[in-house]
């Protein structure tokens, strides 16, 4: 299994505040990457600094090739999607599909109008004149038709409806997502897209404070809802984090012995949404958080 | 060059002009509007003061009468000067679409979509110089031709009307392929004259962080105005290189349509009008245009621009939307 990415202490400074600070990450070809993390925690840096969009020291190889020297070669066959549609505001729609076409050997017309063909973009529209989902939406065809080896979406759904976010992951994981391809996906959107990935990352102040596949998540972490009388026994555990959900004190384990936590209360499988604020530490493990994930 | 840059820096260029047809399609369209409907608005005044024609006929017969060179002279001189409003537009608008050239996708973030595409940094700034220094020129060039050629289709009636013959009137005093030919070569050498001025353009719109073109105008602004200030304090004279002239002066000297050889003396600041015979090769000559090639400010100012460009690679390599 060859490597899509491969960083070793990536960093990046502005100034004094460290966006990346000293990354170790083996993203495997064939994987769906969620990178997680709160505003500001450096996960746009961290995409940037693999597009080559930005510079960066440490070690990095996306595909084989140095992203800051090799940025054209790497774009064969690397895809990606900013936080917000970035297509030219003073483009038709055929002109921006007609370009693509003719800069990208790896794009397809036929896949993008079948794509397109699902939504209500006409083709003469300007693209100033689409609404910011439809945006979204050309841009995805656009870029669901290249057959990159890696694709990056950063916040891909931002602004669309549920039925589209549906459908999108759909598309993304039955006709475009195989063994030979790896996404990497940022979002806020954690419920969505929890049920698609392979692999896991939480990233904060600069660090990834979790980097694992999702089977192992599922095997280590693990929520207990304790009985009323078991409480202060479950806190004597050294749980990560605790909420109470209506009135229950819920827990959650780095896995240590089932057997002695089955005896608390209920097990489950704790959500990534919740996992994320056990894991993200004080600021995000208060009741505002606790409320925003439940 | 292979076929696969060709297609490429072709497929960059045809962007800029989806991008700015204002400046590649619309200005120079209504410049050949404008001409044509001032030539057919004086024509209509000259028909209002002249009711049958009579004087009008009477000075187009008396015009085919005149000597060939007379007739060539006259004759490729309207047309050439209907060009000359096109190319002041045209160095006018080329510097504006420059300035805005590496920044306007900086200012609204789709430079992320470019820079998804698998086009260096090279191409991009190279498809957008090619689209000042031959698109544009291009464009212009063709609505000048085009005026031209109604220019002579009116002629051509004013002609038959009065009984002359136009082809040997007209068209072929016209020297059109030459005069286009003079035009075409002018346009380029023009462009590699410019030069150092759209690549210091294209590389203040590489970095700046807004409005390009003021900051490509206060830079040298500001630093020959310092020039000044300080060879006054120090010598109480005036600089002899003062970077800012030294631009000005370029922009003013441009090749086409003013190639006229003038030689301005500037110590005494006074024009040799001496040596000018008034004949067509004042402005058809090819050679005159490309004595421009044989200078050394050619040459040095094409040096700086390649820097420049250097520079402005540099900073398009690094660009992203903040």
């Amino acid at each position: 299994m060859s490597l899509t990415i491969r960083a070793r202490n990536l960093s990046r400074h502005y100034g004094r505040t460290r966006a990346l600070d000293g990354i170790d990450l083996d993203v495997p070809s064939g994987r769906i990457v969620g990178l997680i993390g709160p505003n500001g925690a450096g996960k746009t840096t961290a995409l940037k600094a693999i597009l080559g969009l930005t510079a960066f020291s440490g070690e990095l190889e996306v595909l084989g090739l140095d992203p800051s020297r090799q940025r054209d070669r790497l774009m064969q066959d690397v895809c990606f999607i900013a936080d917000v549609a970035v297509l030219p505001r003073w483009a038709r729609v055929w002109q921006v599909i007609d370009m693509t076409e003719k800069l990208h050997p790896r794009f397809s017309r036929e896949r993008c109008m079948y794509y397109l063909n699902n939504t209500k973009i006409q083709h003469r529209q300007k693209v100033k004149t689409l609404s910011k989902g439809m945006v979204v939406q050309l841009h995805l065809a656009l870029v669901m038709a290249i057959d990159a080896k890696l694709l990056i979406l950063d916040e891909p759904t931002l602004g669309l409806d549920i039925l589209f976010r549906k459908r999108f992951y759909s598309n993304l994981l039955n006709e475009y997502f195989d063994e030979q391809r790896t996404i990497l996906i940022t979002t806020h959107q954690v419920e969505e897209v929890e049920h698609i990935l392979t692999d896991l990352m939480f990233i904060k102040d600069g660090q990834l404070i979790l980097n694992s596949t999702m089977d192992d998540v599922h095997e280590r972490y693990v929520e207990v809802m304790a009985k009323p009388d078991r409480v202060d026994e479950a806190r004597q555990l050294g749980p990560l984090h605790e909420r109470v959900l209506f009135g229950r004190h819920i827990f959650l384990f780095d896995r240590t012995d089932l057997g002695s936590l089955g005896e608390l209360g209920e097990i489950h499988r704790p959500s990534v949404a919740d996992l994320f604020v056990a894991l993200m530490g004080d600021e995000y493990n208060n009741g505002l958080a606790g409320e925003e994930a439940a | 060059m292979s076929t696969h840059t060709v297609s490429t820096l072709w497929a960059l260029m045809r962007r800029e002009l989806w991008e700015n047809p204002g400046t590649l399609k619309w200005a120079p369209a209504i410049i050949a509007a404008l001409t044509l409907f001032f030539i057919v608005i004086s024509l209509i005044i000259g028909a209002r003061f002249d009711a049958e024609l009579a004087f009008t006929l009477d000075a187009i017969r008396e015009f085919a009468n005149q000597p060939a060179d007379q007739r060539r002279l006259f004759i490729s001189g309207v047309l050439f000067s209907t060009s000359a409003l096109f190319f002041q537009f045209l160095i006018l608008l080329v510097l504006f679409y420059l300035s805005g050239s590496l920044y306007e996708d900086r200012k609204d973030r789709s430079i992320l979509f470019w820079k998804s595409l698998p086009v260096s940094d090279h191409m991009t700034v190279a498809s957008k110089l090619l689209t000042a220094c031959l698109l544009a020129p291009a464009m212009y060039l063709a609505a000048a031709l085009l005026t031209q050629l109604v220019v002579l289709l009116i002629a051509t009636g004013y002609g038959l009307a009065a009984g002359v013959n136009p082809i040997t009137t007209f068209w072929l005093p016209s020297g059109l392929p030459k005069l286009w030919v003079v035009l075409a070569a002018g346009l380029l050498v023009q462009a590699l004259w410019f030069l150092p001025i759209y690549a210091w353009i294209m590389f203040c719109s590489s970095w700046a962080p807004r409005v390009p073109i003021l900051i490509a105008i206060a830079i040298p602004l500001g630093v020959s105005l310092l020039q000044h200030a300080w060879s006054l304090v120090s010598g109480f004279r005036l600089p002899e290189f003062n970077i800012g002239l030294i631009m000005l002066k370029r922009l003013a000297t441009g090749i086409v349509p003013t190639n006229v050889n003038i030689q301005v003396d500037s110590e005494s600041h006074r024009a040799d009008f001496t040596d000018i015979e008034f004949s067509e090769e004042l402005f058809m000559n090819l050679s005159t245009v490309f004595s421009h090639l044989l200078k050394p400010e050619m040459w040095i100012g094409v040096a700086i621009a390649l820097v420049l460009l250097a520079g402005a690679v540099w900073f398009r390599r690094r660009a992203t939307d903040n």
